[in-house]
């Protein structure tokens, strides 16, 4: 099976992007397989609604674990069949916490053998001024890394919020040459062209 | 952390867990470095893995000959090393096919260089269990209209992760057009492209009923790159064999058993003695010079151990 990776800083909506596009896929039960760093693994299946309520929230790190769901694209006649893994957020900076830098060394393993990359970013946090001239960093290199890969691709996320279209030009500025996707996973905008690009590239 | 808990293999993600790296830095550090594939792998690069590839590599090396096929395994093996090597470096990296045939006499080494094969993918990660399925026309090969594919598809489940070894494989052709061979032919030929990742086939037979066989079926040609002739031994590679045979299984020749040796291969090999046999051939004398010292032994009082090592001519015999 083919294995598409979100990947991106924390809070800016990778879990919400994946479970909301099973719900956009008309999935009404999913099934979550977790994996932690020491490597166990187990599986639970939601409803979307619990799933949302469970996994999402305000606060940043709410994903400490590889979390896979098997979704099936629908091409032309027949179905693709894609994991999309769920990854930790990854910080600028040293994390204090042991379990989310271990957390974040499981995600940074796992880019490499995914077939498909998708990098998530806050449109909203780009259309602000930045705190400090690092704070783009993290986005930068993550680019770098994965970038030369030809499924790769920008998520840039919530893109309901104010100043996001702002935002939206300035990482198509600083990230030219990349394909970057406005989308909002709150409204479920964008997420057609998101579906293409995976079926295409995988 | 406990000082027991396994570390990660990867330096980089070990200083990204130990806090000693920021993620930033440990990108930055990945991008340059070519050891996060090879750890992921879990494969090239761990210490016991390389040493594994390199046993694997002496046993090759300890084989008698077969000078050719030994240097085109080690461009095979830097082939696959650089291709992984330039992957994790993104750098466009050519896909591993290694697909492969192998054409030569009955006895020339073919087997023993694919069991060899499969040990070296796995330890260098590109197979996953390197196991090797031995098979031929009529495992493949159904007895009503259907059969085939599901058979065929079969054995190809068994070899998944490993080598599919294709022992006489022209057989597949030799039917004509109403064969079912035809029917292998393709249900192999759609299972390498859908296990490309999992599956290394090897084709094998003798080297001109194999020649015809490639240049009839060109899908097969254009699918299987690495082509390896294995050539007859030489009388003298063959006694050599011979004594090796001989020292592992502590038995010696005596000068008139080697000599009376050295007739009978010389008289089987060379041109017009193609289907002798030749490694095989050895064995076969060998063993049953064993068997006939032992029948010479048996009613003896008293033995030496310098007897009971010891092949004379009379074991070797003037039959063969």
């Amino acid at each position: 099976m083919k294995r598409c990776i979100v990947v991106g800083k924390p809070n800016v909506g990778k879990t919400l992007l994946v479970l909301s596009l099973a719900e956009y896929l008309k999935v009404k039960a999913i099934e979550i397989t977790f994996q932690d760093p020491d490597g166990t693994k187990y599986s639970r299946t939601y409803a979307i609604g619990i799933a949302l309520g469970e996994l999402v929230g305000p606060r940043p790190h709410e994903t400490r674990c590889l979390q896979s769901v098997v979704l099936q694209l629908p091409t032309g006649k027949g179905k693709k069949v894609v994991e999309f893994v769920d990854t930790t957020g990854l910080t600028e900076y040293i994390h204090q916490d042991a379990s989310i830098r271990k957390a974040m060394a499981q995600t940074l393993a796992a880019i490499r053998p995914a077939q498909l990359v998708i990098h998530v970013m806050d449109a909203q946090e780009a259309g602000r001024e930045y705190a400090s001239p690092a704070a783009g960093d993290l986005d930068r290199q993550l680019a770098v890394f994965a970038g030369s890969r030809g499924g790769y691709c920008i998520v840039a996320n919530k893109m309901d919020l104010p100043d996001a279209k702002r935002g939206l030009a300035r990482l198509q500025r600083m990230f030219a040459g990349y394909t970057i996707f406005p989308v909002s996973a709150v409204a479920k905008t964008g997420f057609r062209e998101v579906k293409r690009h995976v079926v295409r590239n995988l | 952390m406990l000082a027991f808990e396994p570390r990660n293999v990867n330096p980089v993600l070990a200083g990204l867990e130990e806090g000693r790296l920021s993620p930033v830095e440990a990108l930055e550090a990945l991008r340059d470095s070519s050891d996060l594939s090879a750890s992921q792998r879990g494969q090239e690069g761990t210490p016991s893995n390389t040493w594994r590839l390199n046993e694997a590599l002496a046993e090759l090396d300890s084989l008698i000959g077969l000078h050719k096929v030994k240097a085109l395994v080690r461009e095979i093996v830097a082939y696959v090393r650089i291709q992984q090597i330039r992957a994790a470096r993104q750098l466009s990296a050519e896909p591993l096919v290694l697909h492969m045939v192998f054409s030569g006499n009955p006895g020339t080494g073919k087997t023993t260089c694919a069991r060899l094969f499969g040990k070296m993918f796995r330890e260098m990660g590109v197979l996953e269990k390197g196991h090797l399925v031995e098979r031929e026309r009529a495992d493949l090969v159904g007895e009503y209209i259907g059969h085939t594919a599901q058979k065929t598809r079969e054995q190809i489940k068994k070899a998944l992760g490993g080598i599919l070894f294709i022992d006489e494989a022209y057989a597949l052709a030799r039917g004509g057009e109403k064969d079912f061979g035809k029917e292998a032919i393709d249900t192999l030929v759609k299972a390498m492209e859908d296990y490309r990742d999992k599956l290394i086939v090897i084709l094998a037979g003798y080297r001109d009923e194999m020649t015809t066989f490639i240049q009839t079926n060109p899908g097969i040609r254009s699918r299987f790159p690495i082509h390896i002739e294995f050539p007859d031994y030489s009388t003298e590679e063959l006694l050599k064999i011979a004594d090796l045979m001989l020292k592992k299984r502590d038995y010696r020749l005596d000068l008139a058993a080697r000599a009376r040796l050295e007739f009978i291969l010389s008289r089987r090999t060379g041109s017009g003695n193609e289907h002798s046999g030749n490694a095989r051939l050895v064995r076969n004398i060998i063993e049953r010079a064993i068997r006939r010292q032992a029948l010479r032994l048996v009613d003896k009082q008293q033995l030496t151990r310098e007897e009971l090592m010891i092949i004379r001519r009379e074991d070797i015999g003037d039959d063969f």
